[in-house]
C-alpha cells in the first residue's frame, strides 16, 4: 500500500511516528549532512536530506567501540533505548545486508548488534540529489531503497510517497494514519521518473570518473591480483585506514583487553582496518599481507570477490565516502575502472 | 552476559610443564567443562593482556581440564610463560571445525608434525587411540630442531615401542646422545623411512609454515590425493567466530571454516604458507 503525505504535514508525521524514541536524524551543515541524536524530530533543525550523511549508518548498530564486559563477571545488562533513524539513504541501508550476514545470520549471533538492530527503526528516503563522489549504479545499486527499511519516503514535487517495508513500519503508518491518504498513480509515476532520472545522472557521473555501470567488477578485481595496478595505487596509500573506518560496509574489528573503570580486566570490541600493517600478522611473525599493495588489493578482494562468493553481493554500495576520506586521494572509481580496463 | 560469544569463562592454571627452553604445557581448568573435538581450538585469555588462539593438546575425552602446549613467541605467550600455577586465566571455545574422524575410519593415517605443531596432533592421536581398531594403521613422523626441542619427549620416546603406532622422529641438528635420524622432517617421509599406502590413506600435517609447505609437497609426491591431506592453516584468528575479519583466507575464515583445511580447498589461494 502506497500513501501520499502532504508536503506541509511531513514534520507532524515524523514527530508522530518518532514519539517515545531516541531520534537520529540529519542536520545540514556546509553542504553536508550529519547524523545526530535528539529526543524528538525537530522541525527546522532536522531534514530528510537530499543525499547520504557523512557518518556511515553502521555507527548506530556496529559502534566504533563497544564494551563487552569484565572478564569473569557478567556484563551489566544495559538496556538500549528504542531508537528511530530518519533519512537513511539506500547505500547505508544496503550495507546492512553485509552487517546482518556477519553479525546476525552467521552463528553465533552478536548480541550487541542484534539488540541495536531490534531497537532501531529505519525510516529511509530516496535520494533527490547526488554527491560528486556517488557511484551506486556502478555497483548494482540505485539511489533509492528497494528493501530493508521499515518505512520509505520518496519526496516529489507534489507530495511525499510513503510506503512500509516491514510489519513494524505498517504499524507505525497505522498510528499516523490521519496524515496519510492513498497515493494516486500520478504521484507514483512522478516518483518513478525522479528515480530513473537520478539513477541516470549518477551513472553518468560514475562513468565520467572512470567507472562505467554494468561492468563485471568481480572478474576485474580477481584478475588484477598481483598486478602492477596495486603497486601503483599503493604509492599513494598512507595506511591510515580512513577508507575502512568510513566505509558503510566494512565490518572488521579488534577485541582489545585492558582495565575497566572498576579496576577489573575488561574487553572491548572496536573497529579495525585491514590496511593496517599487522592486521593479518600472527604472533610468530608471519604476515600474509606484508606489503601495502597486498593490503590494498585485499580490501578490494574482500568487497568484490569474497562477498560475491559467500553472499552474492558486492560489499560496496557506491557511497563514495572512501573517495572523500582518502588522505592519499585514491579514488575507488579509478581503481575499479582501471581493473575493468585491464581485463 | 553469558550468551556473549566474545567473552571467555574463567579458568585456573593448575600446572605448568616445561617442555623445551621456549615451550611449556599449561594445564588449565575452566570454570565450566569445555568439550572439544580434536582439531578445534580455543582462545586463551591472559586477563588484562589479551587472548590468543591455541589448539588443545590433551585428550578430547577430558573436558574438566585441558592442556595447551604453547611456544613463547608474542605478547600473550610472553605473559603466559611467566605465570605460576594458581594464576587466573579465561578461555573461550571450542571454536572451528574438528578433524572429520568418521571419514578416517578404515584408513591409514599419516601424521606429520613439526616443532610445537605436535600439540594439536597429540589431541588427534589421543582421539585416534581411543578407537584404534577403527584405523588401519597410524604413522607418526615428527621433526624438531634439536633433541632438546622435542616436545612431550618422554611420551614420544615411549611410543616408539608401541605395536599400534609407527613413530619416527628426526632432528635438524643432532647432539652426541641422539641415536635417531638427522635432517628435516621430509627426510623421514621418503620410501626408505616410511612404508605407507597413499591410495588408502589420509595425511595430517601441522607445524611451522615452511615445514608445512615442504612436507605437503613431499606428501603429494608420495601419492596422497590433495583432498586427503589435512593442513592446519593457523592464521590470525581473533574473534574465532567468523566476524572480525582477521583470519580470512580466500573465501574462508580460518577460524570458522578451519583451522584444518584439506589441501585441495586452499592450494589455489594466494600466500597460504605465510
Amino acid at each position: 500500500m502506497m500513501y501520499k503525505l502532504d508536503i506541509t504535514r511531513l514534520d507532524d508525521f515524523l514527530s508522530a511516528i518518532s514519539t517515545g524514541r531516541d531520534v537520529f536524524a540529519l542536520e545540514e551543515s556546509a553542504g553536508q549532512y550529519h547524523l545526530t541524536r535528539a529526543d524528538s524530530w525537530q522541525p527546522g533543525r532536522h531534514t530528510l536530506g537530499a543525499f547520504r550523511q557523512v557518518e556511515p549508518l553502521k555507527t548506530l548498530v556496529f559502534r566504533p567501540r563497544e564494551f563487552l564486559g569484565e572478564i569473569g563477571r557478567s556484563r551489566p545488562e544495559a538496556v538500549m533505548p528504542e531508537r528511530i533513524v530518519i533519512g537513511v539513504k539506500n547505500c547505508d541501508l544496503s550495507a546492512l545486508k553485509i552487517h546482518d550476514h556477519v553479525f546476525l545470520n552467521t552463528e553465533p549471533a552478536d548480541p550487541l548488534y542484534r539488540e541495536a538492530r531490534e531497537k532501531t527503526i529505519i525510516i529511509s528516503c530516496d535520494c533527490s540529489a547526488a554527491r560528486e563522489v556517488c557511484f551506486c549504479p556502478a555497483v548494482g545499486e540505485q539511489p533509492y531503497p528497494k528493501a530493508g527499511f521499515d518505512i520509505n519516503i520518496s519526496p516529489t514535487e507534489h507530495g511525499y510517497l510513503v510506503e512500509a517495508g516491514s510489519a513494524r513500519g505498517r504499524q507505525l503508518l497505522e498510528k499516523a494514519g490521519k496524515f496519510l491518504a492513498a497515493a494516486d498513480d500520478a504521484l507514483l509515476k512522478e516518483r518513478d521518473r525522479n528515480r530513473r532520472e537520478l539513477t541516470r545522472k549518477v551513472c553518468a557521473q560514475a562513468e565520467q570518473n572512470g567507472l562505467a555501470c554494468g561492468a563485471d567488477l568481480r572478474r576485474a578485481v580477481e584478475k588484477s591480483q598481483g598486478g602492477k595496478i596495486w603497486d601503483d595505487f599503493a604509492l599513494d596509500c598512507v595506511e591510515c585506514g580512513a577508507c575502512n573506518l568510513i566505509c558503510c560496509t566494512c565490518h572488521c574489528f579488534l577485541l582489545a583487553d585492558g582495565e575497566s573503570k572498576n579496576k577489573a580486566f575488561a574487553r572491548v570490541k572496536q573497529w579495525d582496518a585491514c590496511l593496517y600493517k599487522n592486521f593479518a600478522a600472527v604472533a610468530g611473525g608471519a604476515n600474509p599481507r606484508r606489503h601495502r599493495a597486498e593490503r590494498l588489493y585485499n580490501r578490494f578482494e574482500k568487497k568484490f570477490s569474497f562477498f560475491p562468493e559467500i553472499l552474492g553481493i558486492y560489499a560496496c554500495d557506491g557511497c563514495g565516502r572512501c573517495v572523500e576520506a582518502c588522505t592519499g586521494k585514491i579514488d575507488i572509481r579509478k581503481v575499479l575502472g582501471r581493473a575493468v580496463h585491464e581485463l | 552476559m553469558s550468551c556473549n560469544p566474545y567473552m571467555p569463562v574463567p579458568a585456573i592454571l593448575e600446572k605448568v610443564i616445561q617442555e623445551t627452553s621456549n615451550i611449556k604445557t599449561f594445564l588449565v581448568r575452566p570454570a565450566k567443562p569445555l568439550v572439544f573435538k580434536a582439531g578445534q581450538f580455543v582462545e586463551l585469555t591472559v586477563p588484562g593482556t589479551g587472548e590468543a588462539p591455541f589448539t588443545p593438546s590433551s585428550s578430547p575425552a577430558e573436558s574438566e581440564k585441558i592442556e595447551l602446549t604453547i611456544m613463547r613467541v608474542g605478547k600473550v605467550t610472553e605473559k603466559l610463560h611467566a605465570l605460576k600455577p594458581g594464576a587466573e586465566l579465561a578461555v573461550r571455545g571450542p571454536l572451528g571445525q574438528p578433524y572429520p574422524l568418521a571419514k578416517y575410519h578404515g584408513k591409514e593415517i599419516l601424521i606429520v608434525g613439526g616443532g610445537v605443531g605436535l600439540a594439536p596432533l597429540r589431541a588427534l592421536l589421543f582421539a585416534l587411540l581411543e578407537e584404534v581398531d577403527k584405523y588401519k594403521k597410524i604413522i607418526v613422523r615428527y621433526g624438531a630442531r634439536t633433541p632438546a626441542d622435542i616436545v612431550y619427549r618422554k611420551a614420544v620416546e615411549e611410543s616408539w615401542g608401541r605395536k599400534d603406532l609407527d613413530v619416527m622422529i628426526t632432528v635438524d641438528k643432532s647432539d652426541a646422545d641422539w641415536k635417531g635420524n638427522e635432517g628435516v622432517v621430509t627426510t623421514i617421509l621418503g620410501p626408505k623411512k616410511l612404508t605407507c599406502n597413499p591410495g588408502e590413506g589420509v595425511a595430517v600435517v601441522c607445524g611451522p609454515p615452511i615445514m608445512m609447505k615442504f612436507a605437503t609437497l613431499e606428501i603429494l609426491k608420495l601419492g596422497y590425493a590433495p583432498e586427503n591431506i589435512y593442513l592446519s592453516m593457523e592464521k590470525n584468528m581473533s574473534c574465532g567466530i567468523g566476524k572480525c575479519g582477521h583470519c580470512r583466507l580466500g573465501p574462508y575464515y580460518a577460524c570458522k571454516d578451519g583451522p584444518v583445511f584439506t589441501y585441495d580447498r586452499v592450494k589455489n589461494l594466494n600466500k597460504i604458507w605465510d
